[in-house]
């Protein structure tokens, strides 16, 4: 009993509870959601989503918040796709410049925010507007069509099964955040400023470098999610990003993160993004509207904020 | 140029008695810096381009105007809380639905059907307060996630499909020309700026909302009902937003579900523009009217201007984007200015 208590304390433990549950009341109602195709497109959104949703959880994790991921992801996937057909560059060198402007995007947020004590919100809400003016102003709302054959193949390509490649950089990414955020002293003193930035001033922590870093570290995570999602649509869409935004929030919170910042959590992060993506599987598999996505993200939000405070009021005996 | 002396609904202006003082005041003011850019974008544009002061693009350029200012006065009802209003596309957009829906379905005379829709942003907009109130949760959160519901509701219902069956009436109103250059709808966006400068200045719920923004706990102790001011400010919000919509609908003669933009992101600069170059802090509490129509006024001019020196429709949103970092840099660096000699 005492271990089920601190079990349902953790964050990582009601997702899961939740997606084993949603898991098995949708395939007792269609045979068909567990089939290997089924499965790999699942696994397909899941490998963009969750990099879309540690940007903006890195981001929470300080206190924050940034309204310019999509923008980031879209001006990384065109520089990603232009670099290759404008400059014929290779792709692991077109593939580095790209995550370069990711990571100097949101380390130029990060800066901005630091010198200036302006809310997050504005300026990323400014930010978002200038890169993705330089989006469109430099692709004039074209694709880029000239993806090399070998990043189509990776965005098609299988590892073991169901299992696409695409997923292995979005594992790898998911493993370096846990660790980052449990035992780096960075992902320490990122946690620290979210929760109290003055008394992390206090014990030593640089404040200004630690939310630049994270800034700079949103931006990077945009980016890789921007140059998969070219991978896989085999194109370099100047759309892409334009629907991040909702998504970006609705996974850190289902996943029991505090927007005040200084709680979050990578694993559970990724059970909300499973979550999701089970969920928009089921409309489409029950053929649903898909127009209802955007009703049950917004819905899901609602309850996750909601029993998120539930449970912190519970926590310290009732608020 | 046709920007109406709205009086300037700050708190402090009403208190002093001494008119040198006031004097330097507003020449150190965010308006004036307003009034002054205004002048010298339009001198600019005026000589570089040619057409900008021809009738066509001053009528363009008003009703454009109209909506932008529309926009950012449903933004300005809700920062004055404290809060945001990420929702405001979303509620226009469904507004305007409603009212398409009213005409086109029902068969209902027009003016019943502008009123529906305008009722329908209303409730949403209080639906969003009431959410905030009880819930006791940023803004933020809950509009983000009701701008995903009321948008997704609205594209459910529609099928995504635009109502184009529009009286003559409505349409002739976006078409109408007053001294051949003057858009009605810019009269009616001034009507509802005095309508709104009169509320936050001389009555008491308009006084009572920026209490609650200011200091919401020391508002409750003084006997104000804050959780009715918050809904009250956000049911505000929603009745601009659906009226801005349906100015949109006459300009256009249809109500299109995607007129602005996936999830009506497409408002949200705009909408936070107006304010925030017009001075209006995010923390609440304070508010200028008049900041807010210069300021989105002054948005909407540049874009225009900027349209016509050839920069490219494309690269427009960057120079929005760069204008809402300088202009809130400015605003900072003016602040503490005025902090060290002891003016503001």
């Amino acid at each position: 009993m005492t271990n089920l208590a601190r079990l349902s304390r953790t964050d990582w433990f009601g997702p899961l509870l939740a997606t084993i549950l949603a898991v098995l009341l949708i395939q007792s109602l269609s045979a068909n959601f567990l089939s290997a195709y089924n499965i790999q497109i699942l696994l397909l959104a899941i490998a963009v989503n969750a990099l879309v949703a540690y940007s903006q959880m890195i981001i929470i994790a300080i206190g924050q918040m940034n309204l310019s991921v999509g923008a980031i992801g879209g001006l990384a996937a065109i520089s990603f796709a232009g670099a290759m057909e404008v400059w014929g560059l290779p792709a692991p060198l077109a593939l580095t410049f790209a995550l370069l402007i990711g990571l100097g995007c949101g380390a130029l947020n990060g800066v901005l925010i630091r010198i200036t004590g302006i809310s997050a919100f504005v300026i990323t809400l400014a930010t978002l507007s200038i890169f993705k003016g330089i989006n469109l102003g430099i692709t004039e709302a074209q694709p880029f069509y000239g993806i090399p054959e070998g990043v189509k193949r990776f965005g098609g390509a299988v590892l073991v099964g169901p299992v696409p490649w695409l997923l292995v950089p979005t594992l790898l990414v998911t493993a370096i955040l846990w660790f980052t955020l449990r035992r780096l002293p960075v992902g320490r003193f990122i946690l620290a400023v979210g929760s109290n930035d003055h008394a992390a001033g206090l014990s030593g922590i640089s404040v200004g470098r630690t939310v630049i870093i994270a800034h700079a570290i949103s931006g990077l995570l945009a980016a890789i999610a921007g140059v998969l999602v070219v991978a896989r649509l085999q194109i370099g869409q100047p759309s892409i990003g334009d629907d991040w935004l909702i998504l970006s929030f609705a996974a850190p919170v289902i996943g029991g993160a505090i927007l005040a910042g200084g709680h979050v959590s990578t694993t559970a992060t990724f059970l909300g993004v499973v979550i999701v993506a089970i969920i928009t599987q089921a409309l489409v598999l029950f053929s649903i509207d898909p127009f209802l996505v955007q009703v049950v993200l917004g819905v899901l939000i609602l309850a996750a904020v909601g029993l998120n405070k539930l449970r912190a009021g519970a926590a310290t005996g009732g608020r | 140029m046709s920007v109406a002396p709205v009086p300037s609904a700050l708190p402090e202006s009403s208190s002093d008695g001494f008119a040198r003082l006031s004097r330097t005041r507003f020449l150190l003011s965010n308006e004036f810096g307003l009034i002054l850019l205004i002048a010298a974008f339009a001198l600019l544009f005026a000589v570089y381009t040619s057409g900008f002061l021809s009738v066509f693009n001053l009528f363009s350029l008003g009703r454009n105007a109209a909506v932008n200012i529309m926009i950012g006065l449903a933004m300005m009802t809700v920062i004055v809380t404290g809060g945001l209003n990420l929702a405001v596309g979303a509620i226009g957009v469904c507004a305007a639905m409603g009212c398409g829906w009213l005409l086109q379905i029902l068969g209902l005379p027009w003016p019943v059907a502008i009123l529906g829709g305008l009722a329908l942003g209303a409730g949403l907009g209080a639906v969003n307060g009431w959410m905030v109130v009880r819930t006791g949760l940023h803004s933020f959160i809950i509009t983000l996630a009701t701008m995903s519901i009321f948008f997704g509701v609205m594209i459910f219902l529609t099928r995504a499909e635009a109502f184009r069956d529009f009286p003559e009436a409505m349409t002739a109103f976006g078409k109408m020309r007053l001294l051949t250059y003057l858009s009605p709808l810019l009269l009616l966006t001034f009507a509802v700026a005095l309508a709104l400068a009169w509320l936050y200045r001389f009555t008491v719920t308009g006084r009572e909302m920026l209490a609650a923004g200011a200091n919401p706990a020391a508002a409750e102790l003084s006997g104000i009902r804050v959780g009715r001011a918050i809904i009250l400010c956000h049911m505000l919000s929603g009745l601009l937003a659906g009226i801005a919509a349906m100015m949109l609908v006459t300009r256009n003669g249809a109500a299109i579900p995607s007129m602005a933009g996936q999830l009506g992101q497409d408002w949200l600069l705009p909408a936070f523009l107006g304010p925030v170059l017009g001075g209006t802090l995010l923390q609440g509490g304070k508010v200028s009217v008049l900041g807010t129509v210069l300021g989105a006024f002054l948005v909407t001019m540049l874009s225009s201007g900027l349209l016509m020196l050839q920069v490219g429709a494309f690269w427009v949103q960057t120079f929005l984007g760069l204008m809402l970092l300088v202009a809130v840099l400015l605003d900072k660096a003016r602040r503490s200015w005025l902090a060290r000699r002891n003016l503001a």
